[in-house]
């Protein structure tokens, strides 16, 4: 699944399986951001009508979680784990060298490339860190070449 | 059927992130013979292995480690089993990491394909929930008691009184959650279970819900484990086609259904009443307690919440295995603890055993030392939350009693290994970042007071001998334990505390 997909699916067609359930707004909201790749401020609207919530009570749902965003992102999301194992393994290290190999810093796209930066903390892949994650893919032992590496393989398969 | 070879691929995040995909692909492509079969199997969770790749052949199992190494000069599949004998294959039950652990609720992982039921059923899977339907709700609870078996999620709170409190709650309604949002930097034993075996957790699910008289179920699992996700819905499907779930289970008036959540990128999500309110729809905001979840939880009506691992073990509780299990340890330490072993360590990996065992028996026995083989400095224990033990208390024992005693926690059971490498002011400062960054905002000392804690810590970092840094920081971290409302902001001062107490002058000059 590519991070930051853009179709023209009307919002409320994604949000309407949700509505009844219970506490549905989650997964409301991760069914439109793998749809729509963000949370647009129209989703936001036809969330709070549908859900019966003010437009703030949505915003404040999502701006508490990390993984919702309420704008677009690059093609590829590429999360490096920042958490104690893997400081053990010198992840910061790995950070530097993304960094200046993909010329992008945390939090940020490189709009040519198409590629965001994010940290998260444990991805349960401790043993054999550092770990990073592009996006559902978890890469141990890793170092800027594997993940250079990787991202030209998807390249790759995407023009075959 | 003799003939037929079978090689074992591994299908699990590890073993997937230093290859045994991109190996499934290649070996797949090689398979003309339909007498060779791969089974993607779970992993044994000894990941200094992986990918571990074994064949199956005459009744003889061996295996090698694939770790970097490319197949792709390979033609034939004979080439492959070549390639294979050459590596000196051998049997994984007889290395010592696994030979001597005592796996009872990961007796299965690495075994077989994980969502193949009639393995499960013919390793006694599914044979507890029969047990628990027919003795009834009450004497299933008494098992669950009588086994000794606390929570492993953190809290290690009894597993039995918990039930018994939500099975006392007369409501037409109950609710049981369970706990998938694995947080804790070193952890994986749930995502293992999950990936590996997750019928077990299925079943267990099952039974504690029957025995508190639960009909719906919630798995709320961390967005970080897509391949759990996976494994869960399609276990959560072949389940119900054979009414393990669903209605009228096993031909009973008992119905149940589990939802999978997924979270959303929180930590503290992983508190039980974060969780709630995430499962609800809302801000991952703590709520206080009382009301107990067991009395007032989810929705409003009584929740039993547990852990992953904590219901993976209730089968074996009903099983024959429930003596064994209960025989182990005493005190509130009973029975087996899946310990994860990683960080800067050989051979990390998932290490079921009894909880009496020393640091150093841990680190050296099963672990083999740092694996840049430089000096041992530090280790944590516990997750963030935790504690920093340093090389020259190996001979702590890994108990709940024990650790209690040091101001820690065994928590989940994550053990973290540094090298004399690692800077532990830094380490400090990260704990103090890393609440400010996962806390919820309802607290004013956690929300606030790490934020003061990580410029204290840092202040620290260019003078480790002001004392008037020093005393702010005892100061901050007394507040944060006698005024938050949970675990996040009340144990953040713990690995504190540890680096100034068994670090002296690495972090404040003494």
């Amino acid at each position: 699944m590519s991070s930051g997909q853009n179709n023209t699916v009307d919002p409320l067609t994604l949000i309407e399986p949700f509505i009844k359930m219970k506490g549905g707004l989650i997964p409301a909201l991760h069914t439109l951001q793998e749809h729509l790749g963000y949370i647009s401020n129209e989703s936001i609207a036809k969330l709070a009508i549908a859900f019966n919530y003010s437009q703030a009570e949505i915003i404040d749902v999502i701006t508490f979680y990390d993984d919702f965003r309420t704008k677009p992102i690059g093609k590829n999301l590429i999360k490096i784990c920042l958490a104690e194992a893997c400081q053990s393994q010198n992840c910061k290290k790995l950070l530097t060298d993304i960094s200046s190999q993909l010329n992008l810093t945390l939090d940020e796209t490189n709009h040519d490339s198409g590629i965001t930066l994010k940290e998260v903390f444990c991805l349960g892949n401790c043993a054999i860190g550092p770990s990073v994650m592009i996006n559902e893919t978890v890469i141990g032992e890793a170092t800027a070449e594997k993940i250079i590496s990787h991202l030209e393989e998807m390249v790759h398969r995407d023009n075959e | 059927m003799s003939n037929v070879i079978r090689i074992y691929i591994p299908n699990e995040t590890s073993a997937n992130s230093v290859g045994a995909d991109m190996l499934y692909q290649k070996i797949s492509n090689l398979i003309k013979d339909e007498n060779v079969k791969i089974i993607r199997n779970g992993s044994w969770g000894a990941f200094w292995l992986e990918p571990f790749i074994e064949v199956e052949k005459d009744g003889k199992r061996t295996g090698a480690s694939y770790r970097n190494i490319d197949l792709n000069h390979l033609k034939t599949i004979e080439d492959f089993f070549l390639n294979f004998e050459k590596k000196n294959p051998f049997d994984i039950n007889e290395i010592d990491f696994i030979k001597k652990q005592n796996r009872i609720v990961f007796s299965r992982i690495g075994q077989q394909d994980p969502l193949d039921i009639d393995y499960y059923r013919k390793t006694k899977g599914y044979e507890s929930l029969l047990t628990a339907l027919e003795i009834g709700h009450q004497k299933t609870i008494d098992r669950i008691k009588s086994s000794g078996l606390t929570g492993r999620g953190g809290a290690a709170f009894p597993t039995g009184i918990k039930m018994q409190t939500v099975f006392d709650q007369d409501a037409s309604t109950k609710y049981l959650a369970c706990n998938a949002d694995e947080g804790d930097g070193g952890t994986f034993s749930d995502r293992l279970i999950m990936e590996s075996d997750p019928f077990s957790l299925i079943e267990g699910m099952t039974i504690a819900a029957y025995a508190v008289g639960a009909s719906k179920g919630y798995i709320y699992l961390r967005s970080e484990y897509p391949l759990a996700k996976g494994f869960l819905s399609d276990a959560i499907d072949i389940a119900l086609k054979n009414n393990y779930l669903g209605k009228s289970i096993q031909n009973t008036d008992f119905n149940f259904e589990i939802e999978l959540r997924i979270g959303a990128g929180s930590y503290v999500c992983g508190e039980e009443t974060a969780m709630m309110e995430s499962i609800e729809g809302r801000r991952g905001l703590v709520r206080s307690k009382p009301p107990l979840p067991a009395i007032n939880g989810l929705f409003g009506k009584p929740t039993l919440i547990n852990n992953v691992v904590t219901l993976a073990t209730i089968p074996a509780l009903l099983s024959d295995q429930h003596s064994e299990f209960s025989k182990i340890g005493s005190n509130k330490s009973v029975g087996t603890m899946p310990f994860q072993l990683s960080g800067n360590i050989k051979n990390g990996g998932l290490v079921e055993t009894r909880f009496d065992i020393t640091l150093k028996e841990m680190i050296e026995n099963y672990g083999s030392g740092t694996k840049s083989d430089r000096p041992l400095h530090a280790i944590q224990i516990g997750g963030p939350l935790g504690i920093y033990l340093s090389s020259s208390m190996l001979n702590t024992s890994l108990t709940i009693e024990s650790l209690d005693k040091l101001k820690g926690s065994i928590g989940h059971g994550g053990i973290i290994v540094f090298d004399d490498s690692v800077d532990m002011s830094e380490q400090a400062r990260f704990a103090m970042e890393f609440c400010v960054k996962e806390s919820c905002g309802k607290c004013t000392p956690c929300r606030i007071g790490s934020v003061r804690g990580v410029e204290i810590i840092e202040r620290l970092q260019k003078n480790k001998a002001s004392k008037e840094d020093a005393i702010l920081l005892e100061n901050l971290c007394e507040t944060l334990e006698a005024t938050s409302l949970c675990a996040m902001g009340g144990m953040t001062p713990n690995p504190i505390h540890s680096i100034i107490n068994y670090f002296p002058n690495e972090l404040i000059e003494k």
